[in-house]
C-alpha cells in the first residue's frame, strides 16, 4: 500500500494517522449514515451537488474502510486472526442507518435504502435465479416476485413476510435488520397512504 | 473589496456571523469576549450588527453614550469609542443605534474603519457581525484572523450557514484574483457557469485551477488559510452535537473548504434569563456546563483545536 492511497483514505474517513480500529469504525458508521441521505444538513446543498457525487462517497467510504482496516489487521498481528479488526469489519445487525452489508460488498454498495428494485440488483449482480432462492428458502416465485416489484397489494401481512425477507436478506448477504427496517418502511408508507 | 492585508495587525481579530438571526451570535461574543478577558487578555468587542445593535444589553449597559454612529457621522476615531465594562480589560464598542442601512456604508468608510479595527491596542478584537450575509459582513467577516459562525440545529440556521460560507468563499475567491490582475473573471465565469459546465464553488474553483495554470498555486496557497470554526448553540440531545461533524464533513467533502468544529453551547434556560438580569453570562453563571462549554470552545479556537465528538 502506498502513502499517497493512506494518507486518501484517511481523509475519506475523516480520521488521522493514528486512529484505532474503534475510532476508524466510528467514523466509517457515523459518514456511511451521513451520506446515506435524508440529513438536514445535506438536503440545501442538494440542488448544486448530483446524487452522483453522493453515491460516489458512498463508495469511497467502502473502500476506505476495508483498506485502513486491512492495514490495520497487518500492522497488528501478521499471521494470527486479526482480533480488533475482524471484530470491527463484522458490524453484523449494528445500529440502523449503519452499513448495510459486510465492508467490501461490493454487489451492494450502491443501494442505500433496500427497496424490492434495490433487492432484484443486488440478487442480479450476485448472478442469483428467484428460483433458486425460492427453493432454498421453500417460497412461491410469485411472492418472490412481488416483493421485488414493490407489489405490496399482493403481499401478506406483515408479520409473515417481514421473516421471508430476513432469509432473503441472508442470501444474498445482506444485514437482515437494515433490510426488514428499510422494506418495512417503504410498505407502511405505502398502507399510509392508501 | 477591501484588501487590507498589508495592514500590520494589532490583535487577533475574531469575528462572528453565521447567516441566521437568532441563532446566539451576541451572546456568544459576548461570553468569549469575557473569557479572553478572564484569561488575562486585553480585549475589545465591536458591534457590527447595523441595524440590530445590542451587544450592550449583554453586559447591563442601557443606553451606551457612545456608538459606532459617531464613527460614521462625525468622524471620531473607533478608539475613542470604547465603552468600559465590569472587566479592567475588556470594553465594547456599541454598534450603530442609530441603525444606518448596512449599504450606506461607502467603501471608503469601510476601509477606515478595518483599518482603525486592526490598530485598536488590544490583544483580542471579537466582533459580533450580527444576521444576514451583506457584502459589507462579508467583507468584514474576512479580515479576521478567526472566521466563526454559530448555528443552531435547524434547517433553516444550516441553510443561512451555507449561503453565507458559500458567499463568502465566493468574495474570498474574487479579492484574491483581483489582486493578481484578474478582475472581473471569476464572476464572468460563475455569471455564465452553465455554459462552463459549473453547478458549484469548487466547480468553479477547479475550473480556474485548470483554465490559468499560475492560478492554481495562487489559490491553493490563499484557500489553505480559509478556515472556518463552527459553534453548534442550543444543542438539545447527542444527535444536535453531532450536525456539528456532519457539517464539517459535507462542507469539506463537496466545497473543499476546512472547517474546524469548535465545539457546541446546550440549551438553557439561564441564558435568556441573565441578559434579563442585565448580569454578564461568563461572570455570573460560571458553575453552569454552558459556561463550561464556552471555555472549551474558546481554548479550542485559540489553538485551533477541536471538540471531539460522541461515538457514530
Ligand atoms: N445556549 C442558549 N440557551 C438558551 N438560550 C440561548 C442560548 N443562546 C442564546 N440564547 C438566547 O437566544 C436569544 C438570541 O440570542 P442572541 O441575541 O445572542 O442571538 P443573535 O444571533 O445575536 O441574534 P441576532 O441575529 O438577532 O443578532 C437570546 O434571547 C438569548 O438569550
Ligand atoms: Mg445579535
Amino acid at each position: 500500500m502506498k502513502d499517497e492511497d493512506i494518507k486518501r483514505w484517511q481523509m475519506t474517513l475523516e480520521v488521522g494517522p493514528n486512529a484505532s480500529v474503534h475510532d476508524i469504525k466510528n467514523s466509517y458508521l457515523r459518514l456511511r449514515k451521513l451520506y446515506g441521505g435524508g440529513s438536514i444538513v445535506l438536503e440545501p446543498l442538494e440542488d448544486e451537488f448530483p446524487e452522483k457525487r453522493r453515491m460516489k462517497i458512498l463508495v469511497d467510504l467502502e473502500e476506505a474502510y476495508t483498506r485502513l482496516l486491512e492495514l490495520h489487521r497487518n500492522r497488528t498481528s501478521p499471521g494470527r486472526p486479526a482480533g480488533e479488526a475482524a471484530e470491527a469489519m463484522a458490524v453484523g445487525e449494528g445500529p440502523p442507518g449503519g452499513p448495510a452489508t459486510e465492508p467490501g460488498a461490493p454487489y451492494a454498495i450502491e443501494e442505500t435504502v433496500f427497496s424490492g428494485p434495490a433487492l432484484r440488483r443486488v440478487r442480479e449482480r450476485l448472478g442469483i435465479d428467484l428460483i433458486e432462492i425460492s427453493k432454498q428458502l421453500k417460497l412461491r416465485t410469485e411472492l418472490l416476485k412481488a416483493l421485488e416489484e414493490e407489489r405490496f397489494e399482493a403481499l401478506p401481512e406483515e408479520i409473515y413476510f417481514k421473516t421471508h425477507l430476513k432469509s432473503i436478506a441472508a442470501c444474498l448477504d445482506l444485514k437482515p435488520g437494515k433490510v426488514v427496517e428499510d422494506y418495512l418502511g417503504r410498505f407502511r408508507e405505502w398502507k399510509r397512504a392508501r | 473589496m477591501a484588501n487590507t492585508s498589508h495592514i500590520a495587525k494589532e490583535g487577533e481579530i475574531w469575528a462572528v456571523g453565521g447567516g441566521k438571526g437568532g441563532t446566539g451570535k451576541s451572546f456568544f461574543t459576548s461570553s468569549t469576549g469575557t473569557q479572553l478577558a478572564k484569561k488575562g487578555r486585553r480585549v475589545v468587542l465591536v458591534d457590527m450588527d447595523i441595524g440590530g445593535a445590542n451587544l450592550h444589553s449583554f453586559f447591563g449597559i442601557g443606553r451606551p453614550q457612545k456608538s459606532l454612529t459617531s464613527f460614521f457621522e462625525a468622524g471620531s476615531k473607533l478608539s475613542d469609542l470604547t465603552v468600559g465594562t465590569e472587566l479592567p480589560n475588556l470594553s465594547l464598542i456599541t454598534g450603530d443605534i442609530h441603525s444606518i442601512a448596512s449599504d450606506n456604508i461607502k467603501f471608503g468608510q469601510k476601509l477606515r474603519l478595518f483599518r482603525q479595527i486592526m490598530k485598536l491596542n488590544v490583544q483580542n478584537v471579537v466582533i459580533d457581525l450580527g444576521a444576514g450575509s451583506h457584502a459589507n459582513t462579508l467583507d468584514t467577516f474576512l479580515i479576521a484572523d478567526k472566521m466563526i459562525v454559530v448555528i443552531v440545529p435547524e434547517v433553516i440556521a444550516i441553510e443561512n450557514m451555507y449561503h453565507f460560507v458559500k458567499n463568502t468563499l465566493f468574495r474570498k475567491l474574487k479579492s484574491t484574483l483581483k489582486d493578481y490582475g484578474f478582475k472581473e473573471i471569476v464572476q464572468h465565469i460563475w455569471d455564465r457557469r452553465q455554459s462552463y459546465g459549473i453547478k458549484n464553488l469548487k466547480d468553479l474553483i477547479e475550473y480556474l485551477k485548470a483554465s490559468f495554470s499560475y492560478i492554481g498555486t495562487i489559490l491553493d496557497s490563499e484557500l489553505a488559510n480559509f478556515k472556518i470554526h463552527i459553534v453548534v448553540n442550543m444543542v438539545r440531545s447527542n444527535q444536535d452535537i453531532l450536525l456539528g461533524a456532519s457539517i464539517k464533513s459535507v462542507l469539506n467533502k463537496f466545497l473543499g473548504i476546512s472547517i474546524l468544529y469548535s465545539g457546541y453551547i446546550e440549551y438553557n434556560d439561564v441564558v435568556w434569563k441573565a441578559v434579563r438580569e442585565r448580569k454578564p453570562f461568563m461572570l455570573n453563571y460560571t458553575a453552569t456546563g454552558c459556561a463550561k462549554q464556552v471555555e472549551t470552545i474558546v481554548d479550542n479556537i485559540m489553538h485551533g483545536r477541536e471538540v471531539s465528538v460522541p461515538g457514530g
